[in-house]
Protein backbone atom coordinates (compact mmCIF):
# COMPACT_ATOMS: atom_id res chain seq x y z
CA UNK A 1 0.00 0.00 0.00
CA UNK A 2 2.66 2.50 1.06
CA UNK A 3 5.02 1.41 -1.67
CA UNK A 4 2.28 1.94 -4.22
CA UNK A 5 1.62 5.48 -2.94
CA UNK A 6 5.33 6.21 -3.04
CA UNK A 7 5.81 5.11 -6.61
CA UNK A 8 2.87 7.24 -7.68
CA UNK A 9 4.39 10.25 -5.94
CA UNK A 10 7.80 9.80 -7.56
CA UNK A 11 6.21 9.32 -10.96
CA UNK A 12 4.42 12.60 -10.50
CA UNK A 13 7.64 14.34 -9.53
CA UNK A 14 9.83 13.01 -12.31
CA UNK A 15 8.35 15.16 -15.09
CA UNK A 16 8.76 18.27 -12.95
CA UNK A 17 12.48 17.61 -12.58
CA UNK A 18 12.87 17.24 -16.34
CA UNK A 19 10.79 20.31 -16.98
CA UNK A 20 13.64 22.70 -17.75
CA UNK A 21 15.44 20.30 -20.06
CA UNK A 22 12.22 19.61 -21.95
CA UNK A 23 11.58 23.32 -22.18
CA UNK A 24 14.93 24.01 -23.87
CA UNK A 25 14.42 21.08 -26.16
CA UNK A 26 10.93 22.30 -26.97
CA UNK A 27 12.16 25.80 -27.73
CA UNK A 28 14.87 24.49 -30.06
CA UNK A 29 12.41 22.35 -31.99
CA UNK A 30 9.97 25.26 -32.28
CA UNK A 31 12.73 27.48 -33.70
CA UNK A 32 13.68 24.72 -36.12
CA UNK A 33 10.04 24.44 -37.17
CA UNK A 34 9.70 28.16 -37.85
CA UNK A 35 13.01 28.18 -39.72
CA UNK A 36 11.80 25.35 -41.96
CA UNK A 37 8.45 27.02 -42.54
CA UNK A 38 10.15 30.31 -43.37
CA UNK A 39 12.50 28.61 -45.85
CA UNK A 40 9.70 26.66 -47.52
CA UNK A 41 7.41 29.65 -47.81
CA UNK A 42 10.10 31.95 -49.20
CA UNK A 43 11.41 29.45 -51.75
CA UNK A 44 7.95 28.41 -52.97
CA UNK A 45 6.54 31.92 -52.84
CA UNK A 46 9.48 33.70 -54.42
CA UNK A 47 8.56 33.37 -58.12
CA UNK A 48 5.12 34.89 -57.59
CA UNK A 49 6.52 37.57 -55.31
CA UNK A 50 9.11 38.37 -57.99
CA UNK A 51 6.44 38.46 -60.70
CA UNK A 52 4.36 41.03 -58.80
CA UNK A 53 7.40 43.08 -57.82
CA UNK A 54 8.85 43.24 -61.33
CA UNK A 55 5.52 44.15 -62.89
CA UNK A 56 5.90 47.51 -61.12
CA UNK A 57 9.45 48.15 -62.34
CA UNK A 58 10.19 50.61 -65.14
CA UNK A 59 11.81 49.28 -68.32
CA UNK A 60 15.36 50.22 -67.38
CA UNK A 61 15.29 48.29 -64.14
CA UNK A 62 13.79 45.18 -65.76
CA UNK A 63 16.82 44.83 -68.02
CA UNK A 64 19.44 45.88 -65.48
CA UNK A 65 22.33 43.53 -64.69
CA UNK A 66 22.51 42.70 -61.85
CA UNK A 67 18.78 43.19 -61.32
CA UNK A 68 17.52 45.52 -58.63
CA UNK A 69 15.59 43.75 -55.89
CA UNK A 70 12.88 46.21 -54.85
CA UNK A 71 11.82 48.60 -57.61
CA UNK A 72 13.77 51.84 -57.16
CA UNK A 73 10.91 53.57 -58.85
CA UNK A 74 7.39 52.06 -58.67
CA UNK A 75 5.41 52.49 -61.87
CA UNK A 76 2.09 51.45 -63.39
CA UNK A 77 3.46 52.00 -66.89
CA UNK A 78 3.52 48.24 -67.69
CA UNK A 79 -0.16 47.91 -66.86
CA UNK A 80 -1.01 51.02 -68.88
CA UNK A 81 0.97 49.72 -71.89
CA UNK A 82 -0.87 46.42 -71.65
CA UNK A 83 -4.21 48.09 -72.17
CA UNK A 84 -3.10 50.70 -74.67
CA UNK A 85 -0.64 48.81 -76.86
CA UNK A 86 -2.05 45.28 -76.88
CA UNK A 87 -5.27 43.34 -77.31
CA UNK A 88 -5.23 42.32 -73.68
CA UNK A 89 -8.83 43.52 -73.07
CA UNK A 90 -10.04 41.41 -76.02
CA UNK A 91 -8.21 38.34 -74.70
CA UNK A 92 -9.71 38.95 -71.29
CA UNK A 93 -13.25 39.18 -72.69
CA UNK A 94 -12.73 36.04 -74.81
CA UNK A 95 -11.47 34.10 -71.82
CA UNK A 96 -14.50 35.21 -69.81
CA UNK A 97 -16.85 34.06 -72.58
CA UNK A 98 -15.11 30.71 -73.08
CA UNK A 99 -14.71 29.88 -69.40
CA UNK A 100 -18.18 31.19 -68.54
CA UNK A 101 -19.80 29.28 -71.41
CA UNK A 102 -18.02 26.01 -70.63
CA UNK A 103 -18.91 26.35 -66.95
CA UNK A 104 -22.58 27.03 -67.61
CA UNK A 105 -22.80 24.18 -70.10
CA UNK A 106 -21.16 21.65 -67.79
CA UNK A 107 -23.17 22.76 -64.76
CA UNK A 108 -26.53 22.42 -66.52
CA UNK A 109 -25.79 19.22 -68.45
CA UNK A 110 -23.59 17.71 -65.76
CA UNK A 111 -26.05 18.69 -63.03
CA UNK A 112 -28.90 16.85 -64.73
CA UNK A 113 -26.68 13.86 -65.47
CA UNK A 114 -25.32 13.73 -61.93
CA UNK A 115 -28.86 13.88 -60.56
CA UNK A 116 -29.75 10.89 -62.72
CA UNK A 117 -26.64 8.97 -61.65
CA UNK A 118 -27.32 9.71 -58.01
CA UNK A 119 -31.08 9.13 -57.83
CA UNK A 120 -31.86 6.30 -60.22
CA UNK A 121 -30.79 2.73 -60.51
CA UNK A 122 -30.56 1.39 -64.03
CA UNK A 123 -28.44 -0.75 -66.26
CA UNK A 124 -25.03 0.58 -67.19
CA UNK A 125 -24.81 3.23 -64.51
CA UNK A 126 -21.45 2.08 -63.11
CA UNK A 127 -20.05 1.63 -66.60
CA UNK A 128 -21.05 5.16 -67.53
CA UNK A 129 -19.54 6.77 -64.41
CA UNK A 130 -16.28 4.93 -65.01
CA UNK A 131 -16.32 5.93 -68.67
CA UNK A 132 -16.79 9.56 -67.61
CA UNK A 133 -13.76 9.30 -65.35
CA UNK A 134 -11.70 7.82 -68.17
CA UNK A 135 -12.81 10.75 -70.39
CA UNK A 136 -11.42 13.08 -67.78
CA UNK A 137 -8.09 11.27 -67.90
CA UNK A 138 -7.79 11.16 -71.69
CA UNK A 139 -4.71 13.03 -72.84
CA UNK A 140 -5.62 16.37 -74.41
CA UNK A 141 -3.19 15.74 -77.28
CA UNK A 142 -5.13 12.60 -78.19
CA UNK A 143 -8.47 14.40 -78.32
CA UNK A 144 -7.21 17.53 -79.97
CA UNK A 145 -6.33 15.83 -83.28
CA UNK A 146 -9.84 14.52 -84.12
CA UNK A 147 -11.52 17.58 -82.60
CA UNK A 148 -9.43 19.77 -84.86
CA UNK A 149 -10.51 17.71 -87.86
CA UNK A 150 -14.20 18.09 -86.88
CA UNK A 151 -13.84 21.78 -86.17
CA UNK A 152 -12.33 22.38 -89.59
CA UNK A 153 -14.95 20.25 -91.34
CA UNK A 154 -17.81 21.97 -89.52
CA UNK A 155 -16.41 25.40 -90.31
CA UNK A 156 -16.02 26.19 -86.61
CA UNK A 157 -12.28 26.84 -86.78
CA UNK A 158 -11.25 30.07 -85.10
CA UNK A 159 -14.51 30.54 -83.17
CA UNK A 160 -15.17 30.83 -79.46
CA UNK A 161 -18.03 28.31 -79.73
CA UNK A 162 -15.59 25.58 -80.73
CA UNK A 163 -13.50 26.37 -77.67
CA UNK A 164 -16.50 26.37 -75.32
CA UNK A 165 -17.64 22.96 -76.53
CA UNK A 166 -14.15 21.45 -76.58
CA UNK A 167 -13.55 22.59 -73.02
CA UNK A 168 -16.61 20.73 -71.80
CA UNK A 169 -14.93 17.48 -72.85
CA UNK A 170 -12.98 17.90 -69.62
CA UNK A 171 -15.21 20.04 -67.42
CA UNK A 172 -18.30 17.87 -67.94
CA UNK A 173 -16.83 14.65 -66.46
CA UNK A 174 -15.54 16.78 -63.59
CA UNK A 175 -19.03 18.18 -63.00
CA UNK A 176 -20.63 14.74 -63.24
CA UNK A 177 -18.34 13.18 -60.67
CA UNK A 178 -18.39 15.99 -58.17
CA UNK A 179 -22.09 16.74 -58.33
CA UNK A 180 -23.04 13.10 -58.07
CA UNK A 181 -21.28 12.89 -54.73
CA UNK A 182 -22.98 16.11 -53.57
CA UNK A 183 -26.40 14.78 -54.57
CA UNK A 184 -25.60 11.46 -52.88
CA UNK A 185 -25.07 13.37 -49.64
CA UNK A 186 -28.62 14.76 -49.73
CA UNK A 187 -31.15 12.28 -48.33
CA UNK A 188 -33.73 11.04 -50.84
CA UNK A 189 -36.32 11.22 -48.06
CA UNK A 190 -36.33 15.02 -48.33
CA UNK A 191 -37.51 14.76 -51.92
CA UNK A 192 -40.03 12.11 -50.94
CA UNK A 193 -41.51 14.39 -48.32
CA UNK A 194 -41.79 17.21 -50.84
CA UNK A 195 -43.55 14.88 -53.25
CA UNK A 196 -45.95 13.66 -50.56
CA UNK A 197 -46.69 17.35 -49.94
CA UNK A 198 -47.75 17.62 -53.56
CA UNK A 199 -44.62 18.60 -55.48
CA UNK A 200 -43.90 16.91 -58.77
CA UNK A 201 -40.56 15.18 -59.20
CA UNK A 202 -39.00 18.13 -61.01
CA UNK A 203 -40.37 20.60 -58.48
CA UNK A 204 -38.87 18.52 -55.66
CA UNK A 205 -35.52 18.57 -57.44
CA UNK A 206 -35.74 22.28 -58.19
CA UNK A 207 -37.03 23.40 -54.78
CA UNK A 208 -35.29 20.95 -52.43
CA UNK A 209 -32.29 19.16 -53.87
CA UNK A 210 -30.65 21.93 -55.87
CA UNK A 211 -30.78 24.57 -53.11
CA UNK A 212 -29.25 22.07 -50.69
CA UNK A 213 -26.51 21.13 -53.15
CA UNK A 214 -25.79 24.77 -54.02
CA UNK A 215 -22.46 25.08 -52.15
CA UNK A 216 -21.24 22.00 -53.99
CA UNK A 217 -22.52 23.29 -57.30
CA UNK A 218 -20.70 26.58 -56.76
CA UNK A 219 -17.40 24.89 -56.10
CA UNK A 220 -17.79 22.62 -59.14
CA UNK A 221 -18.48 25.77 -61.13
CA UNK A 222 -15.28 27.32 -59.83
CA UNK A 223 -13.24 24.24 -60.73
CA UNK A 224 -14.72 24.15 -64.21
CA UNK A 225 -14.19 27.87 -64.72
CA UNK A 226 -10.62 27.59 -63.54
CA UNK A 227 -9.94 24.69 -65.88
CA UNK A 228 -11.33 26.52 -68.90
CA UNK A 229 -9.66 29.79 -67.85
CA UNK A 230 -6.26 28.06 -67.94
CA UNK A 231 -6.84 25.89 -70.98
CA UNK A 232 -4.14 26.34 -73.59
CA UNK A 233 -3.87 23.50 -76.12
CA UNK A 234 -7.36 23.78 -77.65
CA UNK A 235 -6.97 27.54 -77.90
CA UNK A 236 -3.57 27.12 -79.55
CA UNK A 237 -4.83 24.63 -82.13
CA UNK A 238 -8.28 26.07 -82.92
CA UNK A 239 -7.55 29.78 -82.92
CA UNK A 240 -5.81 31.60 -85.70
CA UNK A 241 -6.97 35.22 -85.51
CA UNK A 242 -5.93 37.84 -83.02
CA UNK A 243 -9.50 38.76 -82.11
CA UNK A 244 -10.39 35.23 -80.92
CA UNK A 245 -7.37 34.61 -78.72
CA UNK A 246 -7.89 33.73 -75.07
CA UNK A 247 -5.61 35.02 -72.31
CA UNK A 248 -3.24 32.03 -72.06
CA UNK A 249 -2.81 31.95 -75.83
CA UNK A 250 -2.44 35.71 -76.09
CA UNK A 251 0.21 35.89 -73.40
CA UNK A 252 1.99 32.80 -74.76
CA UNK A 253 2.39 34.32 -78.21
CA UNK A 254 4.19 37.30 -76.66
CA UNK A 255 6.81 35.10 -75.01
CA UNK A 256 10.09 35.24 -76.79
CA UNK A 257 9.23 38.46 -78.63
CA UNK A 258 10.82 40.70 -76.05
CA UNK A 259 11.79 43.19 -78.69
CA UNK A 260 8.08 44.07 -79.07
CA UNK A 261 6.55 43.05 -75.77
CA UNK A 262 8.62 44.01 -72.76
CA UNK A 263 9.01 41.70 -69.80
CA UNK A 264 7.26 44.33 -67.72
CA UNK A 265 4.16 44.11 -69.83
CA UNK A 266 4.22 40.31 -69.82
CA UNK A 267 4.56 40.19 -66.05
CA UNK A 268 1.78 42.76 -65.64
CA UNK A 269 -0.39 40.53 -67.84
CA UNK A 270 0.55 37.50 -65.75
CA UNK A 271 -0.51 39.33 -62.58
CA UNK A 272 -3.87 40.27 -64.08
CA UNK A 273 -4.54 36.71 -65.28
CA UNK A 274 -3.84 35.43 -61.80
CA UNK A 275 -6.18 37.81 -59.96
CA UNK A 276 -9.47 36.02 -60.85
CA UNK A 277 -7.88 32.73 -59.80
CA UNK A 278 -6.91 34.17 -56.43
CA UNK A 279 -10.40 35.58 -55.93
CA UNK A 280 -11.89 32.17 -56.67
CA UNK A 281 -9.49 30.54 -54.27
CA UNK A 282 -10.63 32.83 -51.49
CA UNK A 283 -14.23 32.05 -52.39
CA UNK A 284 -13.96 28.28 -52.12
CA UNK A 285 -10.86 27.85 -49.98
CA UNK A 286 -12.30 25.27 -47.61
CA UNK A 287 -14.11 23.30 -50.28
CA UNK A 288 -11.00 23.18 -52.41
CA UNK A 289 -8.77 21.64 -49.77
CA UNK A 290 -11.44 19.15 -48.75
CA UNK A 291 -12.32 18.29 -52.33
CA UNK A 292 -8.74 17.80 -53.42
CA UNK A 293 -7.79 15.62 -50.50
CA UNK A 294 -10.96 13.53 -50.52
CA UNK A 295 -10.93 12.55 -54.14
CA UNK A 296 -7.53 12.77 -55.72
CA UNK A 297 -9.06 11.34 -58.86
CA UNK A 298 -11.11 14.45 -59.42
CA UNK A 299 -8.53 17.05 -58.55
CA UNK A 300 -6.74 18.69 -61.44
CA UNK B 1 -42.65 5.66 -48.15
CA UNK B 2 -41.31 2.51 -49.74
CA UNK B 3 -43.68 2.85 -52.62
CA UNK B 4 -42.53 6.39 -53.29
CA UNK B 5 -38.92 5.25 -53.17
CA UNK B 6 -39.57 2.57 -55.71
CA UNK B 7 -41.33 5.17 -57.83
CA UNK B 8 -38.40 7.53 -57.33
CA UNK B 9 -35.84 4.99 -58.44
CA UNK B 10 -37.95 3.51 -61.19
CA UNK B 11 -38.87 6.59 -63.20
CA UNK B 12 -37.08 5.41 -66.33
CA UNK B 13 -38.10 8.28 -68.58
CA UNK B 14 -36.78 10.94 -66.23
CA UNK B 15 -33.65 8.91 -65.50
CA UNK B 16 -32.73 8.63 -69.16
CA UNK B 17 -33.88 12.13 -70.08
CA UNK B 18 -31.65 13.76 -67.48
CA UNK B 19 -28.65 11.61 -68.32
CA UNK B 20 -29.01 11.82 -72.09
CA UNK B 21 -27.33 15.21 -72.66
CA UNK B 22 -24.24 14.10 -70.71
CA UNK B 23 -24.04 10.86 -72.67
CA UNK B 24 -24.40 12.66 -75.99
CA UNK B 25 -21.71 15.20 -75.08
CA UNK B 26 -19.22 12.65 -73.84
CA UNK B 27 -19.79 10.33 -76.76
CA UNK B 28 -19.29 13.17 -79.25
CA UNK B 29 -16.39 14.82 -77.45
CA UNK B 30 -14.45 11.82 -76.17
CA UNK B 31 -15.87 8.55 -77.52
CA UNK B 32 -16.09 9.34 -81.23
CA UNK B 33 -12.79 11.30 -81.24
CA UNK B 34 -10.96 8.36 -79.67
CA UNK B 35 -12.27 6.09 -82.44
CA UNK B 36 -11.45 8.74 -85.04
CA UNK B 37 -7.82 8.82 -83.88
CA UNK B 38 -7.53 5.13 -84.72
CA UNK B 39 -8.95 5.77 -88.19
CA UNK B 40 -6.68 8.77 -88.67
CA UNK B 41 -3.66 6.70 -87.65
CA UNK B 42 -4.39 4.41 -90.61
CA UNK B 43 -4.48 7.30 -93.06
CA UNK B 44 -1.97 9.52 -94.75
CA UNK B 45 -3.55 12.83 -93.85
CA UNK B 46 -2.06 16.21 -94.55
CA UNK B 47 -3.46 19.69 -94.26
CA UNK B 48 -6.39 20.82 -96.36
CA UNK B 49 -9.57 18.75 -96.45
CA UNK B 50 -8.47 16.50 -93.58
CA UNK B 51 -8.77 13.24 -95.47
CA UNK B 52 -6.32 10.98 -97.23
CA UNK B 53 -5.64 7.46 -98.51
CA UNK B 54 -5.57 4.49 -96.13
CA UNK B 55 -2.10 3.17 -95.54
CA UNK B 56 -2.68 0.38 -93.02
CA UNK B 57 -0.17 0.27 -90.18
CA UNK B 58 2.45 2.29 -92.02
CA UNK B 59 2.28 5.16 -89.53
CA UNK B 60 2.83 2.80 -86.61
CA UNK B 61 5.74 1.19 -88.40
CA UNK B 62 7.18 4.63 -88.97
CA UNK B 63 6.78 5.53 -85.29
CA UNK B 64 8.27 2.31 -83.96
CA UNK B 65 11.29 2.55 -86.25
CA UNK B 66 11.96 6.26 -85.98
CA UNK B 67 14.56 7.68 -83.70
CA UNK B 68 12.35 10.62 -82.73
CA UNK B 69 9.77 8.31 -81.14
CA UNK B 70 12.33 6.62 -78.90
CA UNK B 71 13.98 9.91 -78.00
CA UNK B 72 10.55 11.24 -77.02
CA UNK B 73 9.82 8.07 -75.04
CA UNK B 74 13.08 8.41 -73.15
CA UNK B 75 12.48 12.14 -72.55
CA UNK B 76 8.99 11.36 -71.28
CA UNK B 77 10.44 8.83 -68.87
CA UNK B 78 12.99 11.33 -67.52
CA UNK B 79 10.35 14.08 -67.30
CA UNK B 80 7.82 11.88 -65.49
CA UNK B 81 10.25 10.11 -63.19
CA UNK B 82 12.15 13.28 -62.31
CA UNK B 83 9.05 15.37 -61.68
CA UNK B 84 6.99 12.83 -59.77
CA UNK B 85 9.73 11.56 -57.48
CA UNK B 86 10.76 15.07 -56.44
CA UNK B 87 7.14 16.18 -56.11
CA UNK B 88 6.31 13.27 -53.82
CA UNK B 89 9.32 13.64 -51.53
CA UNK B 90 8.83 17.40 -51.32
CA UNK B 91 5.09 16.93 -50.92
CA UNK B 92 5.48 14.55 -47.99
CA UNK B 93 8.04 16.80 -46.29
CA UNK B 94 5.89 19.89 -46.56
CA UNK B 95 2.72 18.02 -45.61
CA UNK B 96 4.46 16.86 -42.41
CA UNK B 97 5.54 20.44 -41.79
CA UNK B 98 2.09 21.91 -42.39
CA UNK B 99 0.54 19.23 -40.21
CA UNK B 100 2.26 20.78 -37.18
CA UNK B 101 0.56 23.56 -35.28
CA UNK B 102 2.23 26.95 -35.54
CA UNK B 103 1.31 30.60 -35.64
CA UNK B 104 1.05 31.45 -39.33
CA UNK B 105 -0.14 28.09 -40.62
CA UNK B 106 -3.01 29.49 -42.69
CA UNK B 107 -0.73 31.88 -44.55
CA UNK B 108 2.00 29.27 -44.99
CA UNK B 109 -0.53 26.84 -46.42
CA UNK B 110 -1.92 29.43 -48.84
CA UNK B 111 1.57 30.32 -50.12
CA UNK B 112 2.57 26.68 -50.56
CA UNK B 113 -0.69 25.92 -52.35
CA UNK B 114 -0.40 28.97 -54.63
CA UNK B 115 1.72 27.51 -57.46
CA UNK B 116 -0.91 24.84 -58.08
CA UNK B 117 -3.63 27.46 -58.54
CA UNK B 118 -1.66 29.81 -60.75
CA UNK B 119 -2.36 29.37 -64.49
CA UNK B 120 0.40 27.48 -66.27
CA UNK B 121 1.06 30.35 -68.65
CA UNK B 122 1.71 32.62 -65.64
CA UNK B 123 4.07 30.11 -64.06
CA UNK B 124 5.92 29.78 -67.37
CA UNK B 125 6.22 33.54 -67.93
CA UNK B 126 7.57 34.11 -64.45
CA UNK B 127 10.07 31.29 -64.61
CA UNK B 128 11.23 32.20 -68.08
CA UNK B 129 11.98 35.68 -66.81
CA UNK B 130 13.84 34.20 -63.83
CA UNK B 131 15.75 31.75 -66.05
CA UNK B 132 16.68 34.47 -68.55
CA UNK B 133 20.37 34.26 -69.50
CA UNK B 134 21.14 37.91 -68.95
CA UNK B 135 18.43 39.64 -66.93
CA UNK B 136 17.30 36.57 -64.95
CA UNK B 137 17.50 36.63 -61.18
CA UNK B 138 18.73 33.00 -60.98
CA UNK B 139 21.92 33.59 -62.95
CA UNK B 140 22.42 36.91 -61.17
CA UNK B 141 22.06 35.23 -57.76
CA UNK B 142 24.39 32.36 -58.62
CA UNK B 143 27.03 34.76 -59.98
CA UNK B 144 26.73 37.04 -56.95
CA UNK B 145 27.29 34.13 -54.56
CA UNK B 146 30.22 32.93 -56.65
CA UNK B 147 28.73 29.53 -57.49
CA UNK B 148 29.12 30.14 -61.21
CA UNK B 149 31.21 32.72 -63.02
CA UNK B 150 29.31 33.08 -66.26
CA UNK B 151 25.56 32.87 -66.98
CA UNK B 152 24.10 29.40 -67.52
CA UNK B 153 21.79 28.82 -70.47
CA UNK B 154 19.00 27.23 -68.45
CA UNK B 155 16.54 26.75 -71.30
CA UNK B 156 18.81 26.94 -74.33
CA UNK B 157 21.34 24.24 -73.62
CA UNK B 158 20.61 20.60 -74.34
CA UNK B 159 22.10 19.44 -71.06
CA UNK B 160 20.18 21.83 -68.77
CA UNK B 161 16.82 22.30 -70.48
CA UNK B 162 15.16 19.15 -69.10
CA UNK B 163 16.36 19.91 -65.57
CA UNK B 164 14.93 23.43 -65.81
CA UNK B 165 11.59 22.22 -67.13
CA UNK B 166 11.36 19.58 -64.38
CA UNK B 167 12.12 22.26 -61.81
CA UNK B 168 9.23 24.39 -63.03
CA UNK B 169 6.93 21.37 -63.22
CA UNK B 170 7.78 20.39 -59.67
CA UNK B 171 7.18 23.92 -58.41
CA UNK B 172 3.82 24.06 -60.17
CA UNK B 173 2.48 20.63 -59.20
CA UNK B 174 4.02 19.49 -55.89
CA UNK B 175 1.23 21.25 -53.91
CA UNK B 176 -1.13 18.56 -55.15
CA UNK B 177 0.89 15.97 -53.23
CA UNK B 178 0.96 18.29 -50.20
CA UNK B 179 -2.84 18.56 -50.17
CA UNK B 180 -3.43 14.85 -50.72
CA UNK B 181 -0.96 13.85 -48.02
CA UNK B 182 -2.06 16.53 -45.57
CA UNK B 183 -5.56 15.08 -45.78
CA UNK B 184 -4.42 11.62 -44.76
CA UNK B 185 -2.00 12.91 -42.09
CA UNK B 186 -4.85 14.68 -40.38
CA UNK B 187 -6.84 11.45 -40.39
CA UNK B 188 -4.28 9.49 -38.34
CA UNK B 189 -5.80 8.83 -34.88
CA UNK B 190 -3.84 10.84 -32.31
CA UNK B 191 -4.19 8.05 -29.70
CA UNK B 192 -1.68 6.00 -31.67
CA UNK B 193 0.99 8.64 -31.12
CA UNK B 194 0.06 9.05 -27.47
CA UNK B 195 0.30 5.29 -26.93
CA UNK B 196 3.67 5.26 -28.71
CA UNK B 197 4.95 8.14 -26.57
CA UNK B 198 3.98 6.30 -23.39
CA UNK B 199 5.90 3.31 -24.67
CA UNK B 200 8.90 5.62 -25.12
CA UNK B 201 9.04 5.69 -28.94
CA UNK B 202 11.21 8.48 -30.38
CA UNK B 203 9.71 10.80 -32.98
CA UNK B 204 11.76 9.03 -35.67
CA UNK B 205 10.30 5.69 -34.59
CA UNK B 206 6.82 7.20 -34.55
CA UNK B 207 7.34 8.39 -38.13
CA UNK B 208 8.54 5.01 -39.43
CA UNK B 209 6.11 2.86 -37.44
CA UNK B 210 2.90 4.93 -37.45
CA UNK B 211 2.95 7.80 -39.93
CA UNK B 212 4.57 6.14 -42.92
CA UNK B 213 2.50 2.91 -42.93
CA UNK B 214 -0.66 4.95 -42.50
CA UNK B 215 0.22 7.37 -45.31
CA UNK B 216 1.65 4.81 -47.74
CA UNK B 217 -1.53 3.81 -49.65
CA UNK B 218 -2.44 7.45 -50.34
CA UNK B 219 1.20 8.23 -51.12
CA UNK B 220 1.34 5.52 -53.80
CA UNK B 221 -2.04 6.43 -55.24
CA UNK B 222 -1.08 10.12 -55.43
CA UNK B 223 2.24 9.21 -57.05
CA UNK B 224 0.44 7.11 -59.66
CA UNK B 225 -2.09 9.85 -60.35
CA UNK B 226 0.70 12.40 -60.71
CA UNK B 227 2.51 9.96 -63.05
CA UNK B 228 -0.58 9.76 -65.27
CA UNK B 229 -1.06 13.51 -65.38
CA UNK B 230 2.63 14.33 -65.79
CA UNK B 231 2.83 11.77 -68.59
CA UNK B 232 0.43 13.67 -70.83
CA UNK B 233 1.26 17.18 -69.67
CA UNK B 234 1.72 19.38 -72.71
CA UNK B 235 1.62 23.11 -72.21
CA UNK B 236 4.24 23.55 -69.51
CA UNK B 237 6.98 21.99 -71.65
CA UNK B 238 5.69 23.49 -74.87
CA UNK B 239 5.69 26.98 -73.40
CA UNK B 240 9.03 26.65 -71.61
CA UNK B 241 11.11 25.23 -74.48
CA UNK B 242 8.80 24.19 -77.35
CA UNK B 243 10.44 20.76 -77.04
CA UNK B 244 13.91 22.13 -77.70
CA UNK B 245 16.72 22.88 -77.90
CA UNK B 246 16.72 20.38 -80.78
CA UNK B 247 14.68 17.55 -79.24
CA UNK B 248 16.09 17.73 -75.70
CA UNK B 249 12.68 18.25 -74.09
CA UNK B 250 10.43 16.69 -76.74
CA UNK B 251 8.19 14.32 -74.80
CA UNK B 252 5.53 12.15 -76.47
CA UNK B 253 2.70 14.75 -76.23
CA UNK B 254 5.03 17.39 -77.68
CA UNK B 255 5.97 15.02 -80.49
CA UNK B 256 2.27 14.45 -81.27
CA UNK B 257 1.68 18.20 -81.44
CA UNK B 258 4.76 18.93 -83.55
CA UNK B 259 4.01 16.09 -86.00
CA UNK B 260 0.40 17.28 -86.42
CA UNK B 261 0.66 21.05 -86.37
CA UNK B 262 4.20 21.81 -87.47
CA UNK B 263 4.92 18.96 -89.89
CA UNK B 264 1.21 18.56 -90.79
CA UNK B 265 1.48 14.77 -90.67
CA UNK B 266 -1.78 13.91 -88.96
CA UNK B 267 -1.56 10.18 -89.56
CA UNK B 268 1.83 9.89 -87.92
CA UNK B 269 0.77 12.18 -85.09
CA UNK B 270 -2.28 9.98 -84.48
CA UNK B 271 -0.12 6.86 -84.42
CA UNK B 272 2.18 8.41 -81.80
CA UNK B 273 -0.88 9.57 -79.83
CA UNK B 274 -2.26 6.02 -79.79
CA UNK B 275 1.05 4.54 -78.66
CA UNK B 276 1.15 7.20 -75.92
CA UNK B 277 -2.39 6.34 -74.95
CA UNK B 278 -1.46 2.66 -74.82
CA UNK B 279 1.28 3.29 -72.28
CA UNK B 280 -1.06 5.56 -70.37
CA UNK B 281 -3.74 2.88 -70.51
CA UNK B 282 -1.49 0.53 -68.57
CA UNK B 283 -1.00 3.20 -65.91
CA UNK B 284 -4.74 3.92 -65.80
CA UNK B 285 -5.49 0.22 -65.40
CA UNK B 286 -3.05 0.09 -62.50
CA UNK B 287 -4.70 3.14 -60.95
CA UNK B 288 -8.21 1.70 -61.10
CA UNK B 289 -6.95 -1.61 -59.75
CA UNK B 290 -5.39 0.11 -56.74
CA UNK B 291 -8.56 2.16 -56.16
CA UNK B 292 -10.66 -1.02 -56.23
CA UNK B 293 -8.34 -2.72 -53.79
CA UNK B 294 -8.37 0.29 -51.45
CA UNK B 295 -12.17 0.38 -51.57
CA UNK B 296 -12.36 -3.36 -50.90
CA UNK B 297 -10.13 -2.94 -47.85
CA UNK B 298 -12.44 -0.30 -46.44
Amino acid sequence: MTSATLSVASAAERPRRNYEMADVHHLASRMMLYLLVFTAVSVVGFPLFWMVLCSFKPGGELYATPPTFLPQEWTLQNYRDLFVQTNFPTYFANSLIVAGGATLLSLVIGGLGAYSLSRFKFFGIAAFSNAALVCYMLPEVLIVLPLYIYVVKLGLADTLIALIIANTAFTLPLALWFMRSYFNAIPVSLEESAMIDGCTRLQAMYRVTIPLALPGIVSVGVFAFNHAWNEFLFALVFTSSERNKTLPLGLATWIGQDNIYSWGMLLAGAVLVTIPVVLFYLLVQRKLVVGLSEGGAKGE
Amino acid sequence: MLETRAALEGDRTLAYATLAPSVVFLVLLAGVPTITVFVTAMQDIGMGDMSGPYVGFENFVWALTSESFYTALWNTFIWVFGSVSIEMVLGLGLALLLNKTFAVRGIARAVILAPYLVPTVVAVLTWRYMFHDIVGIINAGLIATGLIDKPLLWLNSESLAMTSVILVGVWKFFPFAVIALLGILQAIPQEQYEAAKIDGASSMQQFWRITLPYVMPVFLLTALLRTIWTFHKFEIIYLMTGGGPLDATTTLPILVYLKAFTDFEFGRAAAVAILTFGILGILLGLYFMLIKRAEARQ
